[in-house]
């Protein structure tokens, strides 16, 4: 194919697979159109991904909403997150996408600004859901372009938790909110000494660390659609976790590589391989799960109000969904019944109705949950402005994060190289 | 002589251990808490914990034993499926002389080099076009493309068994007035068993083991298979099951290693080609 | 004479040279005209299914390698790119080539090994003895884990610092790394995988084994033939049809190896790149970034690259494959 004569050829070409690709589409839609029936019934589709509690939880919650409105039924579908968006991705290009989906910030800009969501900002006005009691700021953490394409369903912040039975143990003073960065590797050099553990897990590798860092150097992860810093912030960001390598305040780059991995059962904190993770802070009764010693959870060092208010997840409607207002309707049934928020508790994050959220607190009987409420609650008193949602593009500066850092840990690269790598990885990412 | 005669076994007990020792080291972590899982590292648990073998398989609102069935069902179809459709190509592609044979075969070996990740999208849209996706029966899209022969893999293993078949075997029934029907009926379909056989054991592990495609076709927990069930267990981002998952998988091991020991005695006992003469 | 007694004549253990039975039967009488409807009354199944299901789906992707597909949108918003995808890949993508060179070392390096581990063991439990059928299951069993959740995190402990590798190795005074964890290791240990898993290719062994007829290698015996003379003269030639099959498949597979470096790295291709494979790098290209048009166009050119490899296969299998149908 040469580029001599691209018209023709292309024309017939495309022509030709346009009407092979336009014609499943057409079959499709006419097999597939559920029209509101006369008498009203309607059937949602609603995917999430989670783990058995959390399905059975939303069954249950869903099942209260099918009480009080007969004529609404769902079709459920829950998957653990592997595969779950490869399913929900070739589900949307089969244009059979679920009315209601889970959905996270990672994916919320791919799937908003490709217009599959719909936007649930009208609704918002005119009060069909209730979003008064939600923190401001989590409603613009789900604003792409001007458009609310999720309505944030829990909220949590980064945490670093900390092995206190180890650290009691061997009588180091357990690490507190506030510490500078310096600070907190100074102490894990030192905790490290007394424990013969790894005091502290290198986060270089790890963007919500790099994004709460950057912030208090005043810079951002991301302005809109560019990205929010320098390659000299990236820099001084590896030298700092080189000088905390070099020093053993942390694992080995074996150890880390394992821990540079987004699993619960996988941080180091769990396995016993250093005294903190970096997470967020919502994860901490799971993690606790899975271990006998008593953990801990605090914010990340430096200026602690340049944390924000994160959506742990969001729903969305999907655009081509034939019952919007329905779905809507389900949303803030779930987020702001009472009856519903207490069959949900804190599964997804910390309710996003405050209400609520005061009213789960007080219910729960969960040690390290009622830890977990306490110190967002605290931390959410300084909060500064959210930032946007990360811009499509956003999964791959995460990998390339990963990799840049972990090129530095193996030392297999500078800090200065693997910056100078990562940036332009990540514009090259962002830009497209 | 002795010590030759001990070779064998002995080769094959030292071999056997090292290949087995991360199954046995499965096995082991199946009776281990969850923490234990995540911490010990050493193949027997300190503490057994026999209980996930209960907890996974009432783990979900849906018995076990139900994604069980389905993989059962699911695989059992494709294993007939794939041994009638494939074993017709193959002998058109084996034995008989046709126009443009080189050039099918060709494009069926082509059909097994396409990275089947780019497949997905268009092959959802075009079952949703079939009308073959969601329903109460979701299992057509994974059985009906066997049903036309599109493992390409057993058609060409069955290919490769049936040229080394004797062509005087053809020969000789031609010339006893068969024709290519007859020859497939009579000589070639009983010597085929060691193909079918293998045809059957690769339908039914790969069918049981599948995943990707599986993942996307089934939406309902009811009609999951046990490799979709499977991950149910671990949601990386939260709620994780680790000791139930290692039951479960060495539940799932079980039917296709039961699977493979009834089949592989066919294997073994090999064809009497001599037998068939006259 | 038995029809037996014609192959063993043709295939004494001094194998003719290559050609010369095929030569034997090239003028078969005019049966060509029902043969050849016959032909296509078997290959209607296949032919169907090629034209409904296989076809579409193959020539969809390569449609939507010359263009800028994102699975999410519209289709209706997808735009023709000509040969970007195809320029992008050779000239902008480091990873590219990267893929390329650890998928090579892979393939090289996996296919004949785990081909040799089959053979080797299918060899040895081809005699029948009592407990060859127990065996000939347990060799099986690491195969039928595929690339399960399980099966990763098995893995991963076999080869971590305090896994059982190490625990081996420290009997001779050795101190093991974690190899799993280790850029320089843990293409290595997804090749032990790969070999691990022999069995399937050793399943098709053991059943061509049981075509190659007895009465073989009682002449051979009877001759005075060694074991390994006559594993030479007559196993190897009479299994070579199968060996071609493993070969074919085992290196389609080998290039392909997407499953274990996918379950061993989390769908990253870590640490640091070093098992990112060319179908992960391609999964990860369509799926988690949804260029799919670019994904695409890097399955077409796997596809080209990989049938030109199995063609030079196909080729050099005239010089050593005998069949016992007289052709080649």
């Amino acid at each position: 194919m040469t580029a001599s004569h691209p018209l023709p050829r292309r024309r017939v070409l495309s022509g030709l697979v346009a009407a092979m690709v336009a014609l499943p589409l057409a079959l499709g839609a006419c097999s597939s159109e559920d029209k509101p029936a006369a008498d009203g019934k309607v059937e949602l589709s609603f995917f999430w991904w989670g783990g058995e509690a959390r399905a059975q939880i939303t069954e249950q919650a869903l099942a209260l909403y099918t009480s009080k409105h007969p004529n609404v039924t769902f079709k459920k579908t829950w998957q653990a997150n592997q595969g779950y968006f490869d399913k929900l991705a070739t589900l949307t290009a089969g244009n059979d996408a679920p009315d209601i989906f889970q959905i996270d910030d990672n994916f919320l800009a791919e799937y908003a600004t490709r217009n599959v969501t719909a936007d649930l900002a009208e609704y918002s006005k005119s009060g069909k859901i209730d979003t008064s009691k939600f923190p401001k700021g989590l409603i613009e953490y789900g604003t792409v372009d001007g458009k609310l394409a999720g309505l944030a369903f829990g909220e949590n912040t980064q945490g670093l938790v900390y092995n206190k039975t180890k650290l009691e143990a061997a009588g180091v003073a357990l690490p507190t909110t506030g510490q500078s960065w310096e600070d907190h590797i100074a102490w894990a050099k030192d905790a490290a000494a007394k424990t013969k553990v790894a005091g502290t897990m290198d986060p270089s590798a790890d963007y919500k660390a790099f994004w709460v860092w950057l912030r208090q150097q005043g810079k951002e992860l991301y302005n809109g659609k560019e990205l929010g810093f320098t390659q000299a912030d990236v820099q001084a960001w590896f030298e700092l976790w080189k000088g905390a390598r070099d020093a053993k305040a942390t694992p080995t780059p074996d150890v880390i590589h394992e821990g540079n991995a987004t699993d619960v059962t996988k941080q180091l904190v769990v396995t016993g391989k250093a005294l903190t993770s970096w997470v967020w802070a919502n994860q901490l009764p799971e993690l606790q799960k899975n271990t006998k010693d008593q953990l801990g959870v605090i914010a990340y060092p430096g200026d602690a109000s340049k944390q924000w208010p994160r959506a742990s997840m969001y729903f969305s409607v999907y655009r081509g969904s034939k019952n919007k207002d329905v779905a809507a309707d389900v949303l803030n049934f779930l987020a702001n019944d009472p009856e519903a928020g207490k069959i949900l508790g804190t599964d997804r994050g910390l309710p996003s109705n405050t209400d609520i959220r005061t009213q789960v607190a007080a219910s729960t009987d969960n040690a390290s949950m009622k830890e977990t409420i306490k110190v967002t609650g605290e931390l959410a008193k300084n909060f500064g402005p959210a930032p946007t949602v990360p811009p499509k593009g956003h999964s791959t500066v995460r990998s390339e994060l990963i990799k840049a850092a972990e090129e530095a840990q193996y030392g297999r690269a500078t800090p200065a190289q693997a910056a100078e790598q990562f940036f332009a990885a990540s514009q090259a990412a962002i830009s497209r | 002589m002795t010590l030759q005669r001990l070779a064998r076994p002995l080769t094959l007990v030292l071999l056997s251990a090292v290949v087995l020792y991360p199954l046995v080291w499965m096995l082991g972590s199946s009776f281990k808490s969850q923490e234990e899982v995540l911490n010990n590292m050493s193949v027997l648990p300190n503490v057994w914990t026999p209980g996930n073998y209960l907890d996974g398989w009432n783990n979900f609102d849906v018995s076990f034993g139900r994604f069980f069935v389905n993989s059962a069902l699911v695989a059992g179809l494709t294993v007939v499926a794939n041994c009638v459709s494939c074993l017709l190509a193959a002998y058109a592609f084996a034995r008989l002389k046709f126009k443009l044979r080189g050039f099918w075969f060709a494009i069926m070996i082509g059909t097994l080099l396409l990275p089947g990740h780019v497949l997905i999208v268009p092959q959802f849209v075009m079952f949703k076009t079939f009308g073959w996706v969601g329903g109460d029966w979701p299992y057509a899209p994974l059985i009906v493309p066997q049903l036309l022969a599109t493992e390409a893999f057993f058609v060409f293993l069955m290919v490769q068994f049936m040229r080394g078949v004797p062509r005087e075997l053809d020969e000789a029934a031609t010339i006893d007035g068969c024709t290519p029907y007859g020859v497939f009926r009579h000589v070639i379909l009983p010597l085929s068993r060691p193909a079918l056989v293998s045809t059957a054991i690769f339908s039914f592990i790969w069918t049981w083991n599948d995943f990707f495609r599986q993942l996307v076709y089934l939406s309902d927990l009811e009609k999951y298979t046990a490799p979709v069930a499977l991950t149910l267990f671990i949601d990386s981002s939260g709620q994780s099951s680790v000791g139930p998952m290692f039951a479960m998988s060495v539940l799932s091991l079980a039917p296709v290693f039961l699977f493979f020991v009834a089949f592989q005695r066919m294997l073994v006992e090999g064809i009497n080609t001599s037998g068939l003469k006259g | 004479m038995s029809p037996v007694a014609t192959t063993t004549a043709r295939h004494t253990p001094t194998v003719p040279p290559a050609g010369s039975a095929a030569h034997q039967r090239r003028d078969r009488p005019a049966r060509h005209r029902s043969e050849s409807k016959a032909g296509y009354v078997f290959l209607t199944p296949w032919l169907l299914g090629l034209v409904t299901i296989t076809a579409v789906p193959m020539l969809m992707s390569l449609y939507l390698s010359f263009t800028n597909y994102d699975v999410l949108s519209d289709w209706e918003s997808m735009e023709w790119v000509g040969l970007d995808n195809y320029r992008t890949m050779f000239t902008e993508d480091p990873s590219f080539w990267h893929a390329v060179k650890t998928t090579l070392v892979f393939a090289l390096v996996a296919t004949p090994l785990k081909l040799a581990a089959a053979l080797g063991v299918a060899v040895l439990l081809n005699k029948g003895f009592k407990a060859a059928g127990l065996f000939r299951g347990l060799f099986y069993l690491p195969s039928l884990l595929g690339g399960s959740v399980a099966l990763a995190i098995v893995w991963v402990n076999m080869f971590n610092r305090d896994g059982a590798f190490n625990s081996f190795l420290s009997w001779f005074g050795i101190e093991g790394k974690a190899w799993v964890n280790d850029p320089d290791f843990a293409l290595g240990t997804l090749i032990l995988l790969a070999v691990w898993q022999f069995g399937a290719p050793m399943v098709i062994f053991l059943a061509g084994l049981k075509q190659v007829p007895n009465e073989l290698y009682e002449a051979a015996s009877v001759d005075g033939a060694s074991p390994v003379r006559k594993f030479i003269s007559i196993t190897l030639p009479m299994l070579s049809p199968v060996i071609f099959f493993n070969l074919v498949l085992e290196t389609i597979n080998g290039f392909q190896g997407f499953t274990s470096a996918f379950v061993l790295s989390n769908g990253t291709g870590g640490p640091v790149d070093s098992t990112l494979m060319y179908t992960l790098h391609l999964y990860i290209k369509g799926w988690n970034e949804y260029q799919m048009g670019y994904a695409s166009a890097m399955a077409w050119v796997f596809l080209l690259a990989i049938g030109l490899v199995t063609a030079v296969v196909f080729r050099t299998g005239k010089f050593w494959v005998h069949y016992s149908d007289g052709e080649d």
